[in-house]
């Protein structure tokens, strides 16, 4: 095992900053949108979010120590100790917002299916790194397939949407780099589209509505439309500079449900405007830009598949969770990398950038 | 190196997916900061005041509305708080158990209260209306199981009162929400749903001066309609009380008189024109629109043949009867047909071309003078005055003593009743006969008047010849006492009569109480002066049984040699003015007089007491 010593000048210390900067912005939000007149239990979770912060940072640090054979040995174990979590889930979970998507260990809840997103990446590098000599046959995408579509089917059993997209996301794109050739995605868009109706039907109905809200916005403006709506008015409100420090009125005063998780960016936005929600997505994609470098550059196939699936992970969240906020996709749940509150979700992004910061001072030493 | 460069070679294609990856992400992102500025810089002001309704919401605190006293200031109409019953769900731990157990306590149907609180809008935290104006039984029942009711609470409202009840109704009026229709109308426009407005009567007259200005508290709420805190908060500004010339006291003797009856009643004061008591039976409770009126009361209200929404004294029309004789006895003398000596014999009937004519007395009055025909209202008397005089000079004295005219009051639509004339009855329908002469000459045919109209024509005849527009609202004064607006008599014009004869036509008129039909208002010690009417409902005599009997009048006023008081009544289907009427005026007479010295009228330099009789 290198010692830090030697470890540290090799570290990508901006990585390190605009994660942790992130974080840091996580908690300044959650802190302001939390208003005075919360209820104490919002009050206090910023507190409790800056605790998961400075554990998601010693993590990363901690995982940036791990020796790279490590990692790559601990994929299958991960996925199979994870899935096995997921059916543990299903059957005993804790409920919570009318899902089963904790699993308790002592006193240390956990969402399985938060990191079944990394798992699944590491997995699908290890496999085929396994198999860089076989790239070629369609064949060999089969495989990978079945192993994302497993825990998927149980993380949207939950129910779970948000999370269920991530992880066929995640697969797709990595699939898509490995060059599973477009005409397959177009196959698969067309068997969906032929079951849509089907599985339309399997859809709860609040899932349902969030996709009609999506195409018809003004349908519901007092239910299902309300988020979108309000989200809007604090995003718009917020104009070119913000409200100010404290001043998100939107977000305090509770117009926004959730306002600290799946809609958190709203009370940036309406905080710090257009500035604000600009400099959010410049760290966004400062911080991507230097994982896909990281994939670009890799030299091996694990590395630039695990970069890459972080990458791809992040960049989808940051897509989709802006765009429901901002009211061009549909509400479907899924938080906003390193700023939406909540111990898992930071955790595993926390873990992610570890990993690149990992791989990169690998890069190195290869 | 070579190993490097061969790596970097068997994962070109992998770089070059990466880098169509790196352009797909850059595309994404290129949108959603599009999509920021589109809401942030486009539409951020919009946005903005949106986030600003959001968060603000003006509760409106509406203004009391200023008090209604009489003449000797008691309360007429005043300001009560009412109860509203609410529920907040969100402060229900169970909803089932609460309304169960407050359907219990109250006595309400525990369906009725789930389907209110089902039935609300917007969001939990809003407290939902169950019963609006809920009694005292209700309200400490309440109060006592307080603790068993989490969520339940009760808002104090102000809701207007009229302590008399039913007292003055139609000249008080009454007050509701402002209607859907009527924030429709221009007229209403500074007018917000919900708010409460002067219906009728002097509360709509007056309800400019009576309503105040409505405050405001401008307070933020959360998105549950929560309030966080006032922001602003503007008070109201109580409106105006009104004083009126009514005597409280009066009026109510009066609507005892009146009472059971259908009819008006109306006293003033004859040289200022002050109203002294206004009735109109049967009437409302207009403390019934205060509260929630249901649709049933409405109906009712509104489709009762007696009409209780009316108010008689400035809408009833009625033939005026015998008390039109007073006109034609004025006209005569005007025109010199008769002079106070003339007299005629009185057999019963008078021919008149082929038609007969007759007396109210069978077997007739025998030779009378003008004084003794006014006693006795002798028909055949003034059938031979009127054709003697001619319908000109009828209707000319009818006019200038007001009839035929609204009165001017102000309040409310007010009838103008009928004086007919030569031109009344057109050719076509064969023009006018010496037979409608006749006929109006004793106020039958197609004469009418209202109740308003005859109280302003005695006064005028009792106090020399001064005919006053009708008024009720005396001054009005901020809460302070601060004199906002005074009203005082106001003159219409001098009647174009010989003073000498309106003196002799008020010697008849005494005559009539003294010794006439209208001795029942006789009061010993007080010179009273009258005339009664029967005013015929079914032509050719008419029938005294049930709601076909004549109308009664009686109009007189008192002390014959120094008016003080004028008074008009008219009993529907009364019977005879003498036996019905006559005793109502009476009793209104005695409480009158019997009242303290400073609370006679306010004397003004146009009451000129009259040349003693």
């Amino acid at each position: 095992m290198l010692i830090p010593r030697r470890v540290l000048p090799v570290l990508d210390w901006r990585l390190v900053a605009s994660a942790a900067g992130l974080a840091a912005l996580s908690v300044l939000i959650i802190y302001s949108t939390s208003g005075m007149h919360a209820s104490l239990f919002r009050r206090s979770l910023y507190l409790k979010q800056a605790i998961w912060v400075v554990m998601g940072l010693s993590a990363m640090i901690l995982l940036c120590l791990v020796p790279y054979r490590t990692t790559w040995s601990l994929a299958y174990p991960l996925y199979a100790f994870l899935l096995i979590a997921l059916v543990l889930v299903a059957l005993t979970g804790r409920t919570g917002l009318g899902a089963q998507r904790w699993l308790s260990i002592g006193s240390f809840a956990f969402q399985p299916s938060e990191f079944m997103k990394l798992s699944l990446i590491i997995l699908l590098a290890r496999y085929f790194e396994d198999r860089k000599e076989e790239l070629c046959a369609p064949r060999i995408f089969i495989v990978p397939i079945l192993l994302t579509l497993l825990p998927t089917v149980f993380v949207l059993r939950q129910p779970d949407l948000g999370t269920a997209i991530m992880l066929l996301l995640i697969c797709a794109s990595i699939l898509a780099v490995m060059g599973l050739k477009i005409r397959y995605f177009v196959l698969v868009g067309a068997v969906g589209s032929a079951v849509a109706p089907v599985l339309w039907n399997f859809l709860h109905d609040y899932q349902k509505n969030r996709v009609l809200v999506l195409m018809y916005p003004d349908m519901d403006p007092m239910g299902v439309g309300y988020h979108v709506a309000q989200s809007k008015i604090a995003v718009g409100s917020g104009g070119v500079i913000g409200k100010g420090w404290m001043a998100a009125t939107q977000s305090q005063l509770n117009f926004l449900p959730e306002n600290h998780t799946d809609f958190i960016f709203a009370g940036l936005a309406e905080q710090w405007g257009f500035i604000g929600s600009l400099g959010l997505l410049l760290i966004y994609a400062y911080l991507l830009s230097r994982g896909l470098r990281l994939a670009k550059d890799a030299h091996d196939l694990f590395t630039m598949i695990t970069s890459f699936g972080i990458v791809s992970m992040m960049a989808w969240q940051v897509v989709i969770n802006i765009g429901m906020v901002t009211g061009i996709m549909p509400v479907v749940g899924i938080p906003l990398p390193l700023l939406s509150y909540g111990g898992s979700s930071m955790l595993v992004n926390m873990l992610a950038v570890g990993l690149l910061l990992n791989l990169h001072k690998h890069r190195y030493l290869y | 190196m070579s190993g490097d460069r061969k790596i970097s070679n068997r994962y070109a294609p992998f770089q070059k997916r990466i880098r169509v990856a790196a352009v797909l992400i850059s595309a994404a992102f290129l949108i959603l900061l599009l999509r920021l500025w589109a809401l942030q810089i486009l539409e951020g002001d919009r946005l903005l005041l949106l986030s600003l309704n959001n968060r603000l919401r003006l509760r409106p605190v509406e203004a009391p509305r200023g008090l209604i006293f009489d003449r000797n200031g008691d309360p007429m109409v005043e300001n009560l708080a009412s109860f509203d019953l609410y529920a907040t769900p969100e402060d229900m731990p169970d909803v089932e158990e609460t309304t169960h157990r407050l359907a219990e306590i109250l006595q309400f149907s525990p369906d009725e209260l789930r389907q209110r609180i089902a039935q609300r809008q917007g969001s939990q935290l809003q407290p939902v209306l169950l019963r609006k104006g809920v009694d005292g039984r209700t309200v400490t029942a309440i109060e006592e199981h307080k603790i068993d009711l989490p969520g339940v609470s009760l808002q104090v409202r102000p809701v207007r009162a009229y302590p008399n009840g039913g007292s003055a109704a139609t000249l008080l009026g009454y007050v509701t929400e402002v209607s859907q229709a009527q924030l429709k109308s221009k007229e209403f426009r500074d007018f917000r749903p919900g708010e409460t407005m002067g219906q009728a009567g002097i509360e709509r007259r007056y309800d400019a001066f009576i309503r105040g200005v409505d405050g405001g508290d401008q307070v933020e709420v959360d998105a549950l309609g929560k309030i966080n805190r006032l922001i602003q908060r503007v008070e109201p500004q109580s409106g105006f009380n009104l004083h009126l010339t009514l005597d409280n006291r009066l009026q109510r003797v009066a609507e005892q008189a009146l009472q059971g009856k259908s009819g008006a009643l109306i006293a003033v004061h004859p040289s200022t024109g002050e109203i002294l008591a206004m009735v109109s039976q049967p009437s409302y409770d207009p403390n019934q629109f205060s509260e929630h009126m249901t649709l049933e009361q409405w109906h009712r209200l509104i489709a009762d043949p007696r009409h209780p929404m009316q108010n008689k004294g400035l809408q009833g029309q009625y033939a005026p009867g015998s008390i039109f004789k007073l006109v034609t006895a004025l006209a005569a003398l005007e025109k010199g047909a008769i002079h106070p000596e003339t007299t005629f014999s009185c057999n019963g009937s008078f021919s008149l071309g082929s038609h007969l004519f007759h007396d109210w007395k069978k077997g007739g009055h025998g030779t009378l003078d003008l004084r003794q025909a006014i006693a006795n209202s002798c028909n055949i008397y003034f059938y031979n005055t009127a054709l003697k005089t001619g319908i000109e000079e009828i209707t000319r004295v009818a006019r200038e003593l007001g009839l035929g005219a609204p009165s001017g009051f102000g309040l409310g639509s007010e009838a103008r009743g009928v004086i007919p004339s030569s031109t009344t009855r057109p050719p076509e329908v064969g023009g006018w006969y010496p037979g409608n002469t006749v006929m109006a000459g004793i106020g039958q045919g197609m004469v009418t008047v209202t109740p308003i109209q005859a109280v302003m024509m005695v006064s005028a005849i009792a106090n020399g010849g001064t005919l006053y527009r009708p008024w009720v609202v005396r001054k009005v004064e901020t809460l302070d006492r601060e004199l906002i607006e005074e009203y005082g008599s106001e003159r219409i014009r001098r009647v174009n009569i010989d003073p000498d004869n309106l003196a002799i036509v008020r010697e008849g008129m005494q005559a009539v109480v003294s010794e006439g039909t209208g001795s029942r208002a006789k009061i010993p010690g007080l010179r009273v002066a009258g005339k009664t009417g029967t005013a015929q409902v079914v032509e050719n005599g008419g029938s005294q049984r049930g709601d076909q009997r004549d109308h009664a009048w009686f109009v007189g006023f008192a002390p014959a040699d120094n008016p003080q008081i004028a008074i008009a009544v008219v009993v529907e289907h009364g019977g005879f003015g003498g036996q019905v009427a006559a005793p109502i005026a009476r009793s209104l007479l005695e409480a009158w007089f019997q009242l303290p010295k400073e609370q006679q009228p306010v004397q003004t330099a146009e009451s000129e007491p009259t040349e003693g009789d």
